[in-house]
């Protein structure tokens, strides 16, 4: 089939949503089940035969595994797939030549030799998958189709009622239209990292990120508004959401910004600065929001500040409040200092790995499991743990079991994919103990539940949650949970846009929206003002050394990388960020990694909140044979911790 | 040089907490809050009026007071064409640093004449009854500082502000009635001269 799929520069060669209801009897064609295939000038019997092909492939394995299929990897792509009810998802990206850090390095092929990753209990007659090159990490392949899935619901509901209410048509445009954004504008490193486009910092008075947080607690101030966030020109400025939730706002942003606001424009008083569209947001979701103001301030303080001291700060904050990780014997909140001294020689040839040694010490705690119930749900770090199963099948269980006690201490690391809570009450449906696991924390919780439980229940509703902690339902799977609407606000002021989730009342309510609008005018106005000003800076000449960091708890990166598509010096650090990235994702206990090709090394860690790659230019790497101790790579972690210091990235 | 429908930017400047934001709120949307959190940089709003037969565009432009936020606020000085410096009649503070406010928005605003330019001063918070700044102590320094026309202004119950705003559009109107006199004995030199202004400074 790989002949199928030509290379293209495109993030996504192939998506489809194939509904199996259509097509039941011997005589159905299964043209009749295909609602969307993109790119949508293939020809019909091409996406038959895909559809076809994959549906059936897809199905075959879960049925016999009692688990849906989540990826399928071809020779040369990756399948992203989600089965839900009728209808299939799949997503590939484009296929791109061999990288050449694959070549002889054997951690790499290791990763990739796992064809197929099999989790979850659906009741799948229904298909969605999304296709990418081998070389995208299965993480970030099976983001891309969560968030596109995700993004169409937030706009249009459930997929099963949007097909009953709307065309083909009209539905088709709609998943075209977020296809593009997704696709669009970022830079290979954020489609890596799936993260938010956020405005440079570096060129921003902090003071101005300041002004746009003001603004938008202003906006608070109308009980009816839930939160906001400022974009500019596409870019985050301050948000008040999670970044997921942010992430589908931005969708609704970037069409009016390329159009007039026409379909959903209130007119008025306000004129055509001023819109709203009806959105969907899932009961977590929706439950986050209404939190307590206190929850919502420290969220709306914390959250919009790219500005490095106050991601310091929040970081350093999000680490103490971690009382849970007493019970965590890995302790991996901490941030470790690199231990390049511990590091063992007899690890690949090719890369060097300096594992922890508490951490390794906590892997076998993870008991073997039966992998007949995976418990993962469609969040977007299930697919990253998804890839962690493979290697390490008992995580399944570490992440499973957590369903009942870390919710309420667990908040703080939601966002980590390496941080796994063997809670040990089996409070999730795969009944596996787990409890030897160490007890980290784990934010499957309530996605996990559910799905365990539809899993259980033939896929039927799992009754109504247990309260939620007060953070945002990032990983609930929409299609699974209840959906609410909600009207998005949007004032635009040039470049700028307010956008705000208000109760649907709000536009019927004159006053608040008046009050809304005027309250916060003048500071967009000037905030637009100071943003346009703001020297795009200087790409600065290539330095002597790249890097990218990536926060986890607000999906933000920082990089010195200019960023634009196919710049050939930037492609090994590229590639080895994404083979780190996936690796890190995949190897829990994996702290730091240095990865080497006969150009090039790239060094990266992690810790429980961000992950940091840095590569030194010009340095002479004698990196064949065995690595000595005089081989310069050796001092990348120094020279990383150094450089660094001044983007703000504190490595100690 | 049309004064029909014309933009015309005035920038309120003066000392933080002197009540610049509510003025400017008070004039446009006629609200008054009471806690509104110190401005950061600079924020604007427009507001459509008619003066003297003149439909004008008044573009407020409410800035920092505070000496942090210069940096800030310093950039959008320039292509004001009235600048109303706001002190609060129960601090003197404020109104004796009306001077550095002048000399600070000549210089950043890059005024080519001072002496011409025209400002309006307000004394704000009239509503206050412990005054500290008289009624003649402000305008003797108004008459002292070039003749600028001095209003005692209460962005809380309105008093004289739109008095003042509309005070400031009639010498704006008037200096560019000034200008537009020269046009014809002058005509080389009113061009060139803001064109070599913005190249040879900076």
């Amino acid at each position: 089939m790989a002949e199928l799929l030509p290379p293209d520069v495109r993030r996504c060669t192939y998506f489809f949503l194939y509904d199996g209801s259509k097509v039941k009897g011997e005589g159905d064609r299964t043209r009749e089940g295909i609602c969307y295939f993109y790119p949508e000038e293939t020809p019909l019997d091409r996406q038959e035969l895909l559809c076809g092909q994959l549906a059936g492939v897809g199905r075959c394995v879960s049925e016999l595994s009692f688990s849906p299929v989540r990826i399928l990897r071809l020779r040369r792509n990756k399948f992203a797939i989600r089965m839900k009810d009728d209808f299939f998802w799949v997503s590939v990206d484009a296929a791109g030549p061999a990288a050449d850090f694959q070549d002889g390095s054997g951690f790499v092929s290791s990763e990739y030799e796992s064809v197929m990753v099999i989790q979850r209990i659906y009741l799948c007659r229904s298909f969605q998958a999304l296709g990418c090159s081998v070389e995208v990490p299965i993480v970030s392949v099976c983001e891309l189709l969560d968030q596109l899935i995700d993004l169409f619901c937030f706009y249009n509901g459930s997929v099963r009622q949007s097909y009953q209410l709307s065309s083909q048509e009209f539905l088709a445009a709609r998943w075209a239209r977020y296809l593009s954004h997704l696709q669009s504008g970022s830079s290979e490193l954020h489609h890596i990292f799936s993260c938010l486009r956020t405005i440079d910092s570096t060129n921003v008075d902090p003071l101005l990120l300041l002004k746009a947080a003001l603004i938008l607690q202003a906006c608070q101030r109308c009980p009816l508004v839930l939160a906001g966030c400022i974009l500019f020109r596409g870019r985050v400025v301050s948000t008040q959401m999670c970044p997921e939730l942010t992430m589908k706002v931005m969708v609704h942003e970037s069409e009016t910004y390329t159009k007039t606001p026409a379909a959903h424009c209130s007119s008025g008083p306000f004129g055509g600065a001023v819109s709203s569209v009806t959105v969907f947001l899932t009961l977590s979701e929706l439950q986050y929001l209404q939190s307590a103001p206190v929850n919502k301030h420290l969220s709306s303080e914390s959250t919009p500040q790219k500005e490095t001291p106050r991601r310091k700060t929040r970081l350093s904050r999000t680490l103490s409040d971690m009382p849970s990780t007493d019970s965590d014997p890995s302790d991996r909140g901490s941030l470790q200092s690199p231990q390049l001294e511990s590091f063992s020689p007899q690890l690949s040839d090719s890369s060097v790995f300096s594992p922890v040694p508490s951490h390794s010490a906590t892997d076998p705690l993870h008991p073997p499991t039966q992998p007949l119930q995976p418990p993962f749900s469609n969040g977007k770090h299930s697919s990253e743990a998804e890839d962690e199963a493979l290697e390490e099948p008992s995580y399944y269980h570490s992440f499973h079991s957590n369903g009942g006690d870390s919710q309420t201490d667990a908040s703080v690391f939601e966002e980590n994919c390496q941080v796994l809570n063997g809670g040990g009450d089996g409070g999730g449906d795969g009944g596996g103990d787990g409890g030897a696991a160490c007890g980290t924390v784990f934010d499957f919780r309530e996605a996990a539940n559910d799905e365990s439980h539809d899993g259980k229940e033939d896929g039927c509703r799992s009754a109504p949650e247990p309260p939620r902690p007060p953070h945002c339902g990032a990983f609930d799977d929409p299609e699974q949970s209840q959906l609410v609407p909600m009207t998005l606000y949007l004032h635009r002021v040039k470049g700028l846009v307010l956008a705000l989730l208000v109760e649907p009342l709000f536009l019927s309510d004159t006053a608040s929206m008046e009050e809304v609008y005027h309250s916060s005018l003048a500071s967009l106005n000037g905030l637009e003002a100071h943003l346009r000003t703001v020297a795009p800076g200087a790409p600065g000449a290539p330095g002597p050394y790249v890097f990218a960091h990536f926060d986890h708890i607000q999906s933000t990166l920082t990089t010195n990388l200019s960023g634009g598509p196919g710049g050939a010096p930037e492609r090994p650090f590229v590639r080895a960020t994404s083979l780190l990235h996936s690796h890190f994702c995949n190897t829990e206990t994996l702290q730091e990694a240095i990865i080497r090709s006969a150009g090039a090394a790239v060094y990266g860690t992690r810790s429980v909140a961000q992950e940091t790659y840095f590569q030194q230019h010009g340095g002479s790497f004698r990196n064949s044979g065995i690595p000595n101790h005089q081989d310069s790579a050796f001092s990348l972690p120094g020279k990383a911790r150094h450089r660094l210091l001044k983007h703000g990235v504190n490595l100690l | 040089m049309t004064t029909k429908t014309s933009l015309l930017k005035v920038i309120l400047l003066g000392d933080g907490g002197v009540g610049k934001s509510s003025l400017m709120n008070r004039y446009v949307t006629n609200k008054f809050d009471a806690h509104l959190f110190h401005t950061i940089g600079v924020e604007f709003l427009n507001k459509e009026l008619e003066v003297d037969g003149h439909q004008v565009t008044l573009q407020i432009w409410d800035t920092a007071g505070q000496e942090r936020f210069r940096s800030l606020r310093t950039p959008f000085y320039r292509g004001s064409d009235c600048c109303l410096l706001t002190f609060s009649v129960d601090d003197s503070q404020s109104f004796l640093n009306l001077g550095n406010w002048k000399k600070e928005f000549i210089y950043y605003a890059d005024v080519k004449e001072p002496e011409k330019f025209p400002f309006v001063v307000l004394g704000n918070k009239l509503d206050v009854t412990e005054r500290q700044v008289s009624a003649e102590e402000a305008q003797e320094w108004c008459k002292e500082n070039g003749d600028f026309p001095y209003y005692e202004t209460s962005a809380k119950d309105a008093t004289n502000v739109a008095v003042a705003f509309e005070e400031a559009v009639r010498r704006v109107l008037a200096s560019e009635e000034r200008t537009d006199h020269l046009i014809p004995t002058d005509t080389v030199k009113l061009h060139r001269k803001p064109r070599s202004a913005a190249t040879c400074c900076s």
